[in-house]
């Protein structure tokens, strides 16, 4: 067990150094010389280019930029926007609680969305119920995010006037929209998962048991099966966060909501290099606390896997 | 059937052909397939069904909606949104095809390579396909763009990096239960060269388990590719695109739901024609070897 949480620890360092080497070389990945990209067509003096080149500390030998950039980074200091001159940091801490709370009650909206569906669907497996749950799911799966959003704009916004189109703040009604958008594809596979992890356990002896033992089938679907079928969803709730993260960014820009998600997408832009190093660096560095964290849950939510 | 019992179907039933057999008489393949060729014919003949051209600018026209001569309205320059739906689709579909076609043949390589010689060389690849797996879903590919600049040929190459961890990792799996094997072991006393066993017989021992994650990969990298230009990050105007004009339209969704719900639906069922033969090949090959974790490729549910 130490043995393992120890590995899993080393692992997720080793990618996490890789993470940072390649945030940092995207500025010297940039095709030509970044100044220029950075400057566009602009004329601009000499002194102008060399100012900027200090600014980026491009001077230096790429061992001594990359120590340096580490070190800052790890001390909270991801550098100064090239555009607006505010330190990466900070933007990026005032955009994070939109895209957290986006992000968050999306995944509440799948989970309970998907894992009712889901769970009522294994109840009434084999039916018409069933047959149409694993249809929405389907389709689910194949529509593009972004195309959801604006039928669901058209729909409750536009036609029904129920909801803002644009939001940015984190009321449940400005939420809704969002949260549904980016939680609806996730639901479908929620709802998959919950399927089939019921039917799995359902049909295993200790399910006989409890029901031979005459407790009532609530008890039964409540304390013994669906206890037993959520650990797999577990995982998964760690896993979706790249999705969750990802598809922020998309779902941001369509609202037009704050979040580091459409401060990326901006960054990108605008060629503010300092900013889209911040936010990858962040996120990614998000995700691989996330899903570390999820395995070592995972281990020692499950005496199987604990006990060997 | 008689048909079936001539010599020359015999011969032919190699267990590719029994797979292919097998895939083409699934009902939901059969959907598929005819979805997908109608969405190829109306794009690439598209010449056919519309004379106008898709950018041609006619501000008296602009926003007008669906009617006979203009099956899908106009956009908010007056352009034809029906000529400009039929030539959008073959951008879009090219995007998935290159952006898929690139991330299998960058990450079938490495994995191979990776798989079969193992040691250091193992070690780094996996370092390095992990490390580029941290980068959530789309985040990747913006991470790429923001490198070469948006552009429609920058998103088909940022699509197909982003695959690359998927197909290393996918090969190299098959590649390691492969290398153990006893034809293996004589294919190299009888004197074959590494590259020769790769190509010759690892590589088409692996292709099945490949085939599902290429065609399910084909549709994520057709909505990655509609994501990316929905952003603003690849086809810029007035280059004719789904998710580029879905972007474009979405200025007018309250005044021209046209707009917004064409291009989608063209994105919507090409990634679901894919998505239902993609199923249909995996059934097809389920059992007789591992078949990809759905989960293990990016943009799953964009």
């Amino acid at each position: 067990m130490v043995n393992y949480l120890v590995r899993r620890i080393f692992t997720s360092i080793l990618v996490l150094f890789g993470v940072s080497v390649l945030v940092f070389s995207v500025i010297h990945l940039v095709p030509g010389d970044v100044t220029m990209a950075i400057l566009g067509r602009q004329k601009v003096s000499p002194e102008k280019v060399a100012e900027l080149r200090a600014q980026l500390g491009l001077n230096d030998p790429l061992y001594v930029q990359y120590g340096r950039y580490l070190n800052k980074a790890l001390h909270g200091d991801l550098g100064v926007s090239i555009r607006n001159y505010l330190p990466v940091s900070k933007s990026i801490a005032e955009q994070m609680p939109s895209t957290f709370a986006l992000a968050m009650s999306a995944l509440a909206l799948a989970l309970s969305i998907g894992g009712i569906l889901g769970l009522l669907a294994a109840l009434r497996h084999g039916t018409w119920f069933d047959t149409l749950v694993m249809g929405l799911s389907v389709s689910g799966l194949s529509i593009p995010t972004f195309w959801m959003g604006l039928l669901l704009i058209l729909l409750f916004s536009v036609k029904l006037g129920l909801f803002p189109s644009i939001s940015n703040g984190s009321s449940p009604a400005e939420l809704f929209l969002p949260a549904l958008t980016l939680g609806l594809p996730e639901a479908a596979v929620v709802a998959r998962m919950v399927r089939a992890s019921m039917l799995d356990v359902l049909s295993k002896e200790y399910i006989i048991t409890a029901r031979a033992k005459g407790l009532p089938e609530r008890l039964v679907i409540l304390k013994h099966a669906l206890r037993n079928a959520l650990i797999p969803v577990v995982t998964f709730v760690g896993l979706q966060m790249a999705y969750l993260l990802g598809g922020a960014t998309i779902v941001e820009t369509m609202f037009a909501r704050q979040g580091i998600g459409r401060l990326a997408v901006q960054s990108i832009f605008n060629r503010d290099y300092p900013m889209v190093q911040g936010v990858v660096l962040v996120t990614a560095t998000i995700y691989v606390l996330i899903n570390t964290l999820t395995d070592i849950t995972y281990v020692f939510l499950n005496p199987k896997i604990r006990l060997k | 059937m008689i048909s079936e019992l001539s010599p020359a179907l015999i011969q032919s039933n190699s267990p590719g052909i029994r797979v292919l057999k097998q895939i083409l008489r699934n009902r939901s393949a059969q959907m598929g397939g005819i979805l997908l060729l109608i969405l190829i014919f109306f794009s690439y003949a598209a010449p056919l069904f519309t004379g106008k051209d898709p950018n041609k600018t006619e501000p008296s026209l602009a926003l007008k909606p669906p009617s006979l001569e203009f099956p899908m309205g106009t956009d908010g320059i007056g352009r034809d949104n029906f000529t400009r739906f039929l030539y959008g689709g073959r951008l879009s579909l090219r995007v998935g095809l290159i952006g898929i076609t690139i991330g299998a043949l960058i990450g079938i390589t490495l994995g191979l390579i990776s798989g079969y010689f193992g040691g250091w060389l193992d070690s780094f690849v996996s370092w390095f396909t992990d490390v580029l797996m941290a980068f959530p879903d789309i985040l990747l590919a913006l991470a790429i763009i923001a490198i070469l600049g948006p552009g429609i040929t920058n998103a088909m190459l940022a699509i197909g990096i982003a695959f690359v961890p998927s197909f290393m990792r996918l090969t190299r799996s098959s590649v390691l239960s492969l290398r153990e094997m006893t034809y293996i072991e004589a294919a190299r006393s009888l004197g074959s060269s590494d590259a020769r066993i790769l190509i010759r017989h690892i590589l088409p021992n692996s292709i099945r388990t490949l085939l599902v994650l290429i065609t399910l990969g084909i549709g994520s990298s057709i909505l990655a590719g509609a994501a990316l230009n929905f952003l603003g990050l690849g086809a810029q105007p007035p280059t004719p695109e789904w998710g580029a004009m879905l972007n474009a339209g979405m200025k007018f969704v309250r005044q021209a739901w046209w707009l917004t719900v064409f291009p989608g639906a063209g994105i919507f069922l090409a990634v679901l024609s894919i998505n239902l033969i993609g199923d249909a090949i995996s059934d097809a090959v389920a059992g007789t070897s591992i078949t990809p974790d759905k989960k293990q490729h990016p943009f799953t549910a964009q």
